[in-house]
């Protein structure tokens, strides 16, 4: 097709609207009241290679020749190093060194709020388990035999393994600015007034454990020089350009001398956000001092001894309601037990201080929260971040004051929730996108609540139902700047390359970018190739926590996406000889609407593109709203938009032998958009089952900071035995203005109600409560001789 | 001494401590066959032995003499390896995709020797498989699809 290259004005102009409200973008930019891709279940087009056993995980990458980097650890739980010995280790055949604190050229830091966890540590201990030594072996052998030889003069000091022991004012101090590492706090309303206002009151004291993630990976980096000045690392993270940033410090170099390359990544429910930036140090670090490649890929063992887990927290709650059901004032004490690092405490503390009435309109309140050091390994990052716990303990109280005030307690949540125009526990006005009561209304109908309000007892089994609430602030919170970015290139053969950080963790979040991108462009989806992140050349997108994914990722894919619209528009406008408005692009062809006859293929407007000396590319940019918040009150615009959830579950106690069963799940949740349908139900899925097991048997057992079962025999995460029927997930969508199609995040909300869900079931069946868990057969069992059931 | 593996038969220099998982990731450069916890406790290396489905990291290399081995890469042809992946697929059974390889081979193994297995059936071949994304509820319908894909002969 010959084209007048005259009638062209270059510069191109860009018409972007940026007032455009992103979830409109069908109606105002496309012109169109259907979809092509966007809420349709496609395959997934990572789905053939894992199938297939061809996708790439970091360890399938190691070359035969590559050095193994083995960790050297504390086998004390505090203590002073006087001396670190490794000159015997070091004459041992195929030891190529041993990497100590001193050995670091850049800065030996790895905390990621506070600066108080060294990557190596040569002055002190904090847990069993810290890092002390690097071992660069040729083999496992010679590393194993190194560890034996490597010897570290102690001066032991107290250990403290528990909150109230770290509290006490002759504690030891574990970090030295006391062992109180950040506090919060919210005062809205009165809080007196509030509890005066009150028919009942409702106080008790939970107390939320350890999890441990059980990717199905274990922890590993890949590290090789690359030239004389850089080194990249093949590795799994959550945000690879943190990595970057971390990797670079620690080896004193510059960001462009640091090349991290996310590999696909086997599970990682926030594990990775915490130990990618380590394990990359660490090989990194073998991998610039030897110039050879060196792997460090941790066992299951060392994995779950030395790796975060969900952070124990502690919640002293005070609830109050008037005569007719409304919340009037809620008080709630949390302490968060860091373990030997604050890590990402701070943030923790802070989504539970922000969540702690639920997701209920209360007036009155106030919230004082700690964070706490002991001795026991530190938490981290993991699915839910703070609000799994926190809706365990504030939707038990819920239940119990609507059984105190003889209301269902469907009803007492209905009259209470967040609705449009409603205010948040930290006093945010919500003007649009709360779908919690669409969420409560659509599983009361599917369950049949109301025909399911009296527990059944059947021989040795009690049955009972019982719901549980949810709500999640998406991405990040209080004033913290909030962006992330993308790009899009279109090939001359017409195809796109697309590339987020946003990390493929199994949710299938990049896929959902391309759903976004292939929606906006017309483009087939197939020809669309995700690149896997690598900070050569992916922008920096921003982490892959915090449900951020897709709301923000996503987000930053439709920009580029939209710029890369509005050239290949008009470029087919010219081709076409009709007007922009015309110009509808479908499966890779641009048309003109009123003659259907006449289409282009997107290769030739790529060609056309190229020839024009026009930018084939784009950089997609997307920023948060601006928030606020008040440091003394707390009180402000937190996060930009939450995602709501609800569910029901039905559960069976045996009475003889104390074993709970989960038999059926109605789960429900305000998603924004359902880009991919299935891929939310799998996301549900796979939550509600880590959520059952976090409930009633994963336990993490600690002795003295050592870890006892550390090993999928040892710690039961459930089976495919453990699967209940999940009645088909209700997905309401409450669109989010200013996310692609009004899309929110549903990773991390979809575990937090069903924790709730199945420890009211159990109240109604049985009649007792549990404030801790995992509520395990044997202390079923106990509880119901206690009460003589 | 020599093995049958994926269709062919392979020599290798015996070495009585290496575990037919690690003979298979780093001798043969199988790395469809995963690492979970070599332990023998997740299923992530999942082979076929002589057929049947086993945890090749519990498998000693020099045990494997004379015998058969099948890893995912062996069946991408297979027709029903290929009905049994589509349904996976199709009814979002995979997420991570680090399950999925030893997941199919115990799957395909059920459905090999049982075409109309029950719900029962399905959990039972698949217990020894952890898979922490996907709550299994998916991977369950997806071998149940297959089942009906597949047909009773
Ligand atoms: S690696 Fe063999 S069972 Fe886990
Ligand atoms: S899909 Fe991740 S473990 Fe199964």
């Amino acid at each position: 097709m010959k084209i007048n290259l005259k009638t062209f004005v270059l510069p191109f102009q860009y018409n972007v609207d940026k007032s455009l409200e992103y979830y409109k973008i069908l109606e105002k930019l496309l012109n169109r009241n259907e979809y092509f891709v966007v809420g349709k279940n496609l395959i997934r087009s990572d789905a053939l290679d894992k199938c297939l056993g061809k996708a790439n995980f970091t360890a399938d990458y190691l070359s035969k020749e590559s050095l193994i980097v083995k960790v050297f650890r504390s086998c004390k739980s505090h203590a002073i190093i006087k001396n670190i010995e490794t000159s015997r280790a070091m004459n041992i055949p195929g030891i190529e060194a041993i990497i100590t604190a001193r050995d670091i050229p850049g800065i030996n830091q790895i905390g990621y709020a506070l600066p108080d966890q060294p990557l190596l540590n040569d002055t002190k201990v904090h847990y069993i388990g810290d890092p002390i030594a690097l071992i660069c072996a040729q083999n496992e052998e010679a590393a194993q035999k190194a560890e034996e030889s490597i010897l570290i003069e102690y001066e032991e000091l107290k250990s403290v393994f528990d909150i109230s022991a770290a509290l006490n004012p002759d504690s030891p101090l574990i970090h030295t600015d006391g062992n109180v590492a950040v506090t919060t706090k919210i005062r809205k309303g009165n809080i007196e007034k509030g509890f005066k206002n009150s028919n009942v009151i409702i106080e008790d004291t939970y107390w939320s454990p350890y999890q441990e993630h059980m990717c199905l990976e274990t922890d590993g980096a890949y590290a090789f020089p690359d030239g004389t000045n850089k080194i990249t690392v093949i590795c799994e993270s959550q945000s690879p350009h943190l990595v970057r940033e971390k990797v670079a410090a620690i080896l004193g170099w510059k960001l462009n001398q640091v090349r991290i390359i996310q590999a696909l990544t086997g599970g990682a429910f926030g594990k990775k956000d915490d130990t990618g930036p380590i394990l990359a140090a660490y090989a990194a670090l073998s991998a610039k001092t030897l110039g050879k490649p060196s792997a460090c890929i941790y066992d299951r063992i060392e994995m779950f001894k030395t790796t975060p887990k969900r952070f124990p927290a502690k919640f002293i709650y005070k609830s109050g309601a008037d005569k007719n059901g409304n919340l009037t004032a809620i008080q709630v004490y949390i302490t968060l037990e860091c373990g030997a690092y604050a890590n990402r405490a701070p943030f923790w503390l802070w989504r539970q201080t922000a969540h702690a009435a639920g997701p209920y309109e209360v007036d009155n309140v106030a919230v004082d929260g700690r964070a706490v050091y002991t001795n026991n390994v530190y938490g981290g990052s993991f699915r839910g971040f703070g609000n799994l716990a926190l809706h365990f303990a504030v939707e038990q109280q819920i239940d119990k004051l609507a059984y105190e005030l003889c209301m269902d307690p469907l009803d007492f949540r209905l009259k209470n929730v967040l609705k449009v125009g409603s205010r948040t526990t930290c006093d945010q006005i919500l003007d649009h996108s709360v779908g919690i009561e669409k969420c409560l209304k659509s599983i009361e109908d599917a369950s049949k609540w109301k025909e399911k309000r009296v527990p059944i007892k059947n021989g040795n089994t009690l049955k009972g139902w019982g719901i549980g609430c949810a709500y999640h602030g998406n991405s990040t919170s209080r004033s913290t700047p909030d962006w992330s970015a993308a790009s899009l290139l279109m090939n001359i053969d017409g195809s796109f390359i697309y590339r987020t950080g946003i990390c493929e963790l199994g949710q299938g979040s990049p896929f959902g970018h391309v759903k976004i991108v292939a929606e906006i462009l017309g483009a087939n989806i197939e020809s669309i190739k995700i690149e896997i992140p690598d900070t050569d050349s992916t922008p920096d997108s921003k982490p892959t926590h915090g449900s951020r994914g897709l709301m923000m990722g996503g987000t930053a894919a439709a920009d580029a996406a939209i710029q890369l619209r509005e050239k290949i528009i008009k470029i087919a406008a010219e081709m076409l000889d009709c007007s922009l408005k015309l110009v509808e692009c479908k499966e890779s062809y641009a048309y003109n609407k009123e003659n259907l006859n006449k289409k282009i293929p997107f290769n030739e407007i790529a060609e056309e593109l190229h020839i024009r000396g026009l930018n084939p590319g784009a950089y997609g940019f997307y920023a948060s709203p601006k928030r606020n918040y008040d440091e003394e009150t707390g009180l402000g615009i937190n996060y930009s938009v939450y995602t709501f959830a609800s569910t029901i579950a039905e559960v069976e106690v045996d009475t003889e032998t104390g074993e709970i069963s989960v038999l059926k799940i109605w789960p429900s949740m305000d998603v924004g958009k359902a880009i991919d349908p299935i891929i939310i139900e799998g996301q549900i899925h796979g939550a509600l089952s880590q959520g059952i097991g976090f409930t009633l048997m994963e336990n993490v057992q600690l002795h003295n900071g050592n870890i006892l079962n550390p090993s999928f025999k040892d710690y039961i995460v459930p089976s495919a035995f453990d699967t209940p029927e999940v009645d088909d997930p209700i997905l309401i969508e409450e669109a989010y203005k200013h996310s692609a199609f009004g899309v929110k995040g549903v990773g991390e909300p979809s575990i937090i109600s069903i924790v709730p869900a199945i420890v009211n079931a159990i109240y109604h069946a049985t009649g007792i409560r549990f404030n801790t868990l995992p509520i395990t057969a044997e202390r079923m069992h106990k509880a119901l001789k206690e009460v003589k059931k | 001494m020599i093995f049958e593996l994926n269709g062919k038969n392979v020599s290798f220099e015996a070495i009585p401590s290496l575990t037919l998982l690690d003979l298979l990731r780093n001798e043969f450069g199988l790395t469809s066959v995963k690492k979970g916890c070599d332990q023998g406790e997740c299923g992530a290396c999942t082979v076929l032995l002589d057929g049947m489905p086993v945890n090749s990291c519990l498998i000693l290399s020099p045990q494997v003499e004379g015998k058969r081995v099948t890893t995912i890469d062996g069946l991408s042809e297979n027709p029903l390896m290929i009905e049994l992946r589509d349904a996976f697929m199709e009814n979002g059974a995979v997420q991570c995709g680090f399950c999925t390889p030893g997941m199919l081979l115990s799957s395909y193994s059920l459905l090999r020797d049982n075409r109309n297995p029950t719900e029962e059936e399905v959990k039972m071949a698949i217990e020894g498989n952890i898979c922490r994304c996907t709550g299994y509820v998916k991977i369950i319908e997806a071998v149940l699809d297959a089942a009906v894909r597949i047909g009773p002969d």
